[in-house]
């Protein structure tokens, strides 16, 4: 029963985006019809995260598109890591509608922002639950066309000017994802993520294959902003007002860390097969510096949104180093299976907590007139709850026990430095400090100083933010409770973990029983034909 | 038949990647296009050769006759649909840029304004 609950994640922000759509100029229901999709939508996730978790996270969900059976038709899956992250994105994308229906300028709010936030939600949603490699594509293409335009919508001169190199890249990007896809349909004859991790756990994939799926590493590496093809965020997240923003940084990359941990901890994570031997070492290096780098890039900033935008790629190394982990060469199976729940865990921890800080930039912004911390001060005693919410936002990103940082951070280091990496651990240990720093400096140069800004030059033009406070407040009680509480959320992620690293259930949940995983370590089977499709049999290749 | 498709898309990849690395924005979006073009042309490749063949209708054939592999066809005519979204998009985008920033050129529009 509660499976024909997951094609609801996918209709109801549709269906809010088209009936939006249709009051385009009508302000006031397209905010109520909003607000209302946006409500159930967070009822039928966390409906769905209920029900998966309900027996300790083994429930996987099945639902088959037109009842065609898989793999050939295509699979709508709902396990535990889609149901974890399906619940926090409902609850991201609630607290962000709620700060931009009370902030976002009257130009920006005009006809198509609403149509356009529920299709990227839409978008979101939908490649969370898809259990094919192919819509995955449709669904990322219908996110990033929602982003681009979000993007620019109501936008200055300024901002115009950078758009077009966030499309530009994401475009090539995408062009190389699709035509990974048709490679590697074209060597296994299936496309269906189930029949894939099938397929790489008996070592059916054949070995020419190897190269189309390390080439989905750059394709979804660039969505995710890992090292080296990172350049695009610090140039166009800066640009974009604070709400989007937060939408943008909450939600756009995780769902590219989203996508790396299905794809290569659960899809290709043999860890006695090629792929996982030639990706492994990628991921590790790249998460380190992404860690790194991206903490010394923020620290040198001295405009909120920069800084925060630039934590992104710093935070997203952590989530990367997690994954590296968990492709598992050489690593035992209850390292690994922590390593990812460590990353999973992350991975939610930072789609609220960055959020919510975003949005406190802009609550910043709003008060003292601008985002250069060299130009405002004292915001402290004009909004004491601000500070409060953004002290405790700002401290769970730097790690301090006990808000979700600390937990997050605490299981991917010390499964790191069990499985030896050194050097990462270093890297990871010094970022958390250089993160710390740069959410001090925004503290103590926004906050804490003598004041100054347009709250101290008008002091008696308070401006309206009901409705933002209430909307990062959310997303502040959110993060609390998964700092307060993290062994639950942490039993969830473990149990998420689980069903990636011995993926046998999955696949058993998608195919049917009689298609199951065969223990590891995997049996090399030579010259395997991988499907029952017709072969090729002509000498054409 | 598949070794003449795959220059094809070499060439047609060099091309859009030189494109891409013009110095004006229309330059870039018809190097955007040619890729997605070439990528449609990737997927047509993963069907195999289509010479002899028959086509994938019913009531065409008996069971033991080879088929073209119909998949393919039906992820490119989604490519397809997408790329002519996306091509709307950036043309639109052009045309605004151009509006507001009165220049192509990808070196003045990277000038800050402030």
């Amino acid at each position: 029963m509660l499976q024909h609950l997951i094609i609801l994640t996918i209709v109801i922000p549709m269906a809010a985006g088209l009936v939006a759509l249709l009051f385009t100029g009508w302000r006031s229901a397209q905010r109520g019809i909003g607000l209302g999709a946006l409500v159930l939508n967070a009822a039928a996730t966390l409906a769905i995260a209920a029900g998966v978790f309900c027996d300790g996270g083994a429930a996987i969900l099945v639902s088959q598109m037109g009842n065609w059976p898989a793999p050939f038709g295509i699979s709508i899956v709902v396990d535990g890591l889609s149901a974890i992250m399906l619940a926090v994105c409902s609850v991201v994308t609630l607290g962000v509608f709620i700060y931009c229906i009370g902030q976002l300028p009257g130009n920006q709010q005009g006809g198509f922002f609403h149509p356009l936030y529920h299709l990227l939600v839409m978008g979101v949603q939908w490649s969370f639950v898809t259990g094919d490699l192919f819509n995955l594509f449709v669904a990322f293409e219908i996110m990033l066309m929602a982003s681009y335009a979000l993007l620019v919508v109501g936008t200055s001169t300024q901002q115009m000017r950078q758009a077009y190199k966030y499309v530009i890249l994401n475009l090539f990007a995408s062009m190389m994802f699709v035509t990974c896809c048709g490679l590697i349909y074209g060597h296994t004859g299936t496309l269906n993520m189930a029949d894939l991790t099938r397929m790489s756990h008996a070592g059916l994939l054949p070995s020419a294959s190897t190269p189309a799926f390390v080439m989905l590493l750059f394709a979804f590496g660039l969505k995710t902003a890992i090292f080296p093809v990172w350049f695009w965020l610090p140039d166009t997240y800066p640009t974009v007002h604070a709400g989007i923003g937060a939408l943008f940084s909450g939600l756009l990359t995780k769902v590219g860390a989203y996508v790396l941990v299905r794809t290569f901890v659960m899809i290709l994570g043999n860890p006695d097969g090629p792929i996982a031997s030639a990706v492994q070492p990628l991921i590790l290096a790249s998460a380190g510096v992404t860690m790194f780098l991206g903490v010394l890039g923020a620290v040198s900033m001295h405009s909120i949104r920069r800084i925060l935008s630039i934590h992104i790629i710093s935070q997203v190394g952590y989530m990367i180093l997690g994954v590296g982990l968990g492709v598992g060469v050489g690593i035992a199976t209850e390292s690994r299976e922590l390593a990812v729940a460590g990353a999973i865990f992350f991975i939610i921890h930072n789609m609220v907590v960055k959020s919510a800080l975003f949005l406190c930039g802009g609550l910043m912004q709003r008060h003292a007139g601008s985002d250069d911390l060299e130009q405002i001060g004292g915001l402290l005693s004009r909004a004491p709850l601000l500070g409060l919410l953004f002290f405790i936002a700002a401290m769970s990103l730097a790690g301090l026990p006990p808000l979700s940082g600390f937990f997050g951070k605490f299981l991917l280091i010390r499964e790191t430095l069990a499985t030896g990496h050194w050097t990462l651990a270093t890297l990871a240990l010094a970022t958390s400090l250089l993160t710390l720093l740069s959410m001090l400096k925004i503290w103590s140069y926004g906050f804490w100083s003598p004041p100054r800004g347009l709250h101290v030059e008008e002091p008696q033009k308070r401006p309206r933010t009901a409705l933002g406070m209430a909307g990062a407040a959310l997303l502040v009680c959110v993060a609390l409770s998964m700092g307060l509480g993290a062994s639950v959320y942490f039993r969830g992620c473990l149990g998420a973990a689980r069903t990636l690293v011995t993926p046998d259930a999955y696949v058993q949940a998608v195919l049917g029983p009689a298609r199951s995983v065969p223990p590891l370590p995997a049996v090399a089977v030579a010259d395997a034909r991988p499907h029952d499709l017709q072969s090729d049999k002509s000498g054409e290749r | 038949m598949i070794l003449l498709t795959c220059i094809m898309i070499g060439v047609i990849f060099a091309a859009s990647l030189y494109l891409m690395l013009g110095g004006e924005l229309k330059e870039i979006c018809m190097g955007v296009f040619l890729l997605g073009h070439g990528a449609n042309l990737a997927i047509l490749a993963a069907s195999r050769s289509p010479i002899g063949k028959l086509p994938p209708v019913l009531g065409l054939s008996d069971a033991s006759a080879e088929l073209v592999d119909p998949l393919p066809q039906a992820l490119i005519l989604t490519a397809i649909v997408i790329g002519f979204a996306v091509q709307a998009f950036l043309l639109t985008l052009l045309v605004v840029t151009w509006r507001r920033a009165r220049t192509l050129d990808v070196r003045e529009l990277a000038v800050e304004e402030h």
